[in-house]
């Protein structure tokens, strides 16, 4: 599309009328939903799937996906705002997601200094870049990453014998369960290598390969190129929901391993369109079916994102 | 005496037959549990279609081709010919997908890179390895987006059976892709149909109409063979070459 849904995403005014643009094509069901991000989400508990199986085997996650607490401003105060936001009454911290953050206990990063320096200082120029690397990248339409993309837009999981594929608004993920080896580890990637397979109700996915040029947020926190993520997708049996954990190692960045922990909430046909969470259109001939257009962002000519801009490119860039 | 050859010949009859019946009917071909042909897999054309979809001798970016459309050049309206040559005159500057931009239906299709194809029994998902371009071809009875004019990189693809034929309506394009490293192009008004059908269990042949009343003066096709990579290695590597610009930027070092 001319106009992606994803590049709207954080040009807040463009946002408004694309999304009541898709609203007018859905005139049977209410055009937005009450939907409020959530301040605590529920444990699930890993053990037995007990809910509907795949022709194959595997739990049938299907479907369009989003986290319930917030987007990518702010990686361990998720409702706390980007850096150089306008001042606002937050109120006290408890009141607000606690962090992604769940080991340590503090919620905090466990960087070791020069890697805290770091982060701090793509902090304080995210909202004025005065360097190419104090961009967002995904405000330059590069993909969002591990883990990042889990708190972008909501996805779309799509499964298959052999694969669970993951539909992002920026990049897509194929998870290998084919038992097939990872790459050579000099090929590193946005979306890194996924090999998986499924304990149960969990989906348990080995990713390597991770470029760590996708950040996790405008806070700039990181990883580095050889950090290993054992990633657990974690379903309730009822369908409804997962949480996504994630134990990250990498000792090049961090003094000890640490754990991320992300909400999921399944959207469905039964729910209001949200023009962040839920960007979908009933099917024309079968408006029972909701779907998702296609996704295009560089295309556009022009990235996007809260202080950072992007940068349209108009000339070559492969040999190839 | 006579029985030996007879019988010889028979049998070749028989086996020539059943080769035959097997293009066909196309048996032994992957199937989903629907009884619907089973594309899964990753796919990709040994033929030179994106160099130049038309007939060309050797040149200095491209290497010989006899053409992959039916026919020896594509209807251009005089005005567009016009648009075409000038396209081929910048073609090494700029061929949009010299910035990794979604190249297009049909042009994903014989870009070689390899795509790979995941199917369930409601849509296909064509995963190209080339840029971030992922296409879903819906099979379940759904019919092109009420509203119109949204432009389409990809187009927005409906597909539906024809005994064991996929047979794909393609509408509402974008204006800004290329059909071919050549400068070949349409208008937003490019409607496609693809017809992909297993040759045998590693060979699709894929088959594009195109229409543009803009720009050509008639509907042409085009005809390529998809062969399944089967290499011990094969998978599909993200190349997301749009980055390549920028990526040296990320993540922090430490100095």
């Amino acid at each position: 599309m001319r106009i992606s849904i994803s590049t709207t995403g954080a040009l807040l005014g463009t946002l408004l009328v694309v999304g009541s643009a898709v609203a007018e094509t859905t005139p049977t069901r209410p055009p937005r939903s009450s939907w409020k991000n959530e301040t605590s989400y529920p444990a699930i508990a890993e053990g037995k799937w007990t809910g509907k199986r795949r022709a194959d085997g595997q739990p049938d996650i299907e479907g369009h996906w989003s986290n319930t607490i917030a987007n990518h401003n702010n990686w361990t105060d998720p409702q706390g705002g980007a850096p150089g936001d306008n001042p606002r009454e937050l109120g006290p911290r408890e009141s607000r997601a606690p962090s992604r953050v769940t080991d340590p206990a503090d919620g905090q990063l466990p960087y070791q200094p020069w890697a805290r320096a770091k982060q701090q200082e793509f902090a304080a120029h995210f909202a004025n870049p005065t360097e190419p690397r104090f961009i967002e990248p995904l405000a330059r339409c590069a993909p969002a990453g591990v883990p990042k993309s889990f708190t972008w837009h909501g996805y779309e999981i799509r499964q298959y014998p052999g694969y669970v594929f993951l539909l992002f608004g920026s990049g897509s993920r194929l998870i290998h369960l084919d038992g097939k080896p990872h790459l050579a580890d000099n090929i590193k990637l946005w979306n890194a290598d996924s090999r998986g397979h499924w304990e149960g109700n969990t989906l348990v996915v080995d990713v390597r390969n991770n470029n760590g040029k996708a950040l996790l947020g405008r806070t700039g926190d990181f990883i580095s190129e050889n950090a290993v993520i054992e990633e657990r997708y974690v379903f309730a049996n009822d369908g409804k929901r997962f949480n996504y954990v994630a134990r990250v190692t990498d000792p090049e960045v961090f003094t000890r391993p640490w754990t991320a922990t992300i909400p999921m909430k399944h959207w469905t046909e039964k729910d209001p369109i949200h023009n962040w969470h839920y960007e979908v259109v009933p099917a024309n001939g079968r408006p029972e079916i909701d779907e998702k257009y296609e996704q295009t962002c560089v295309e556009n000519n022009a990235g996007f994102g809260g202080g950072a801009v992007g940068v349209p490119r108009t000339d070559a860039i492969i040999q190839r | 005496m006579i029985s030996t050859p007879h019988r010889l010949s028979a049998a070749l009859v028989l086996m020539l037959l059943t080769a035959v019946g097997n293009a066909e009917t196309g048996t032994g071909i992957p199937r989903l549990a629907n009884g619907k042909p089973d594309f899964s897999g990753i796919w990709q054309t040994t033929s030179p279609a994106d160099y130049d979809l038309e007939p060309h001798g050797p040149r200095r970016d491209a290497p010989p081709g006899a053409g992959v459309i039916d026919g020896k050049s594509i209807p251009y309206k005089p005005e567009a010919l016009e648009r075409r040559k000038q396209n081929f005159s910048v073609r090494t500057t700029n061929d949009p997908r010299l910035k990794c931009w979604t190249l297009g239906v049909p042009r994903s299709v014989y870009y070689p890179e390899p795509f790979q194809i995941l199917q369930r029994e409601r849509d296909l998902t064509l995963l190209h390895q080339f840029g971030h371009q992922v296409r879903t071809i819906h099979t379940n009875g759904t019919q092109h987006p009420v509203e119109k004019g949204q432009e389409f990189w990809l187009g927005d693809s409906r597909g539906k059976w024809e005994g064991d034929t996929l047979v794909v309506d393609v509408a509402d394009f974008h204006d800004e892709t290329w059909l071919d490293r050549a400068g070949n192009f349409h208008s937003v008004d490019l409607h496609v149909v693809e017809r992909w059908k297993y040759l045998d269990a590693n060979t699709i042949e894929y088959r594009a109409t195109l229409e543009d009343p803009q720009v050509f003066t008639r509907p042409w096709s085009l005809t390529v063979n998809l062969h399944r990579n089967r290499d011990k290695n094969a998978q599909i590597i993200e190349d997301y070459c749009f980055t390549l610009d920028y990526d040296q930027h990320y993540p922090p070092r430490k100095n």
